[in-house]
């Protein structure tokens, strides 16, 4: 049985589905008797959903702009999508 | 290595084993801008220097793209690019890779937010007392705080987190071993919790006990 400790390193893996399926089944089981760590699991969950939606900016019109020119060929004198026979 | 990339270029279909000819760059580019331009955005903390990685990405991407196999793979692909561009840059700045010493891992390391906020208690009627923390921080707090996650560990969270790439992924992205990447975006975590913390107390969103 993991200990508090080990479950919380292993809770931001968990939310990613990023850990192994033994590694999982332990920290299921310590959170199964373990009011505290369910807690912070949730808690874990919001921390990194405001991470998440943080700084959605869209691309500024100037950039976007640049951008264009560049694809339009303004960067180089090929396009590289289309081969040439 | 240049060179044989723009070989590629010259003679796309040389080796006659792309059966299709795939989309054009310019139509994957703007598909992927948005989430590119945020990465950029995140991972250098400033919006000029951010429109440079974006337009110096695409450059080199477009020069690369005919050599690109699995288009199933164009973001992971894309961000790869805007990562080694990003070292590029901050080397070309003359900037040294960032370091952390040792006492400031295993100082992140024992911080617990979770904990820090049931013990400090600074909403003693709230009985969402962590909710009504997070609740504080507007997006340009949140903002701020990431910036000051050392760039290391900042960059797998900003890829696992907030764009959603696999820890593999993001291991790729960034050249590491697994291993190493777990470790970073642990530590990146741990950083944004301190973060968070200290920035709340420094700017009067909460205050505890002995504090003045
Ligand atoms: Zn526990």
């Amino acid at each position: 049985m993991i200990d508090c400790p080990e479950a919380v390193r292993r809770m931001w893996a968990y939310l990613d589905h990023a850990l192994a399926r033994g590694a999982t089944e332990e920290f299921e089981t310590h959170l199964d008797a373990c009011q505290r760590c369910c807690g912070e699991l949730e808690f874990s969950r919001h921390l990194k959903e405001l991470a998440a939606t943080s700084g959605a900016e869209s691309v500024p019109d100037p950039l976007r702009r640049r951008i264009e020119m560049l694809l339009g060929g303004g960067g180089t004198g090929t396009d590289p999508g289309t081969p040439h026979d | 290595m240049i060179a044989t990339v723009m070989d590629a270029q010259n003679q796309p279909d040389a080796d006659g084993d792309v059966d299709e000819p795939g989309r054009a760059f310019a139509d994957v580019a703007r598909e992927q801008l948005d989430g590119l331009y945020g990465y950029c955005v995140r991972l250098t903390s400033d919006r000029t220097q951010a429109e440079d990685l974006v337009q110096d990405t695409l450059l080199r991407a477009m020069r690369a793209y005919p050599g690109l196999r699995d288009e199933t793979k164009v973001k992971s692909w894309l961000f790869t690019i805007a990562t080694n561009v990003w070292r590029d840059l901050g080397r070309a700045r003359g900037r040294t890779p960032a370091t952390v010493s040792l006492d400031d891992a295993v100082r992140e390391d024992d911080f617990s937010l979770f904990a820090t906020l049931a013990i400090e208690d600074p909403f003693p009627y709230s009985d969402e007392l962590h909710l009504d923390f997070l609740r504080l921080f507007r997006d340009e707090d949140v903002q701020h705080v990431f910036a000051q996650i050392n760039p290391v560990f900042r960059a797998p969270l900003i890829l696992a987190t907030i764009h959603g790439f696999s820890c593999k992924e993001a291991a790729a992205i960034l050249d590491v071993p697994l291993g190493t990447l777990l470790s970073r975006l642990h530590r990146g975590r741990k950083q944004l919790e301190r973060g968070l913390w200290d920035y709340a107390l420094r700017n009067g969103l909460v205050k505890v006990g002995d504090e003045p």
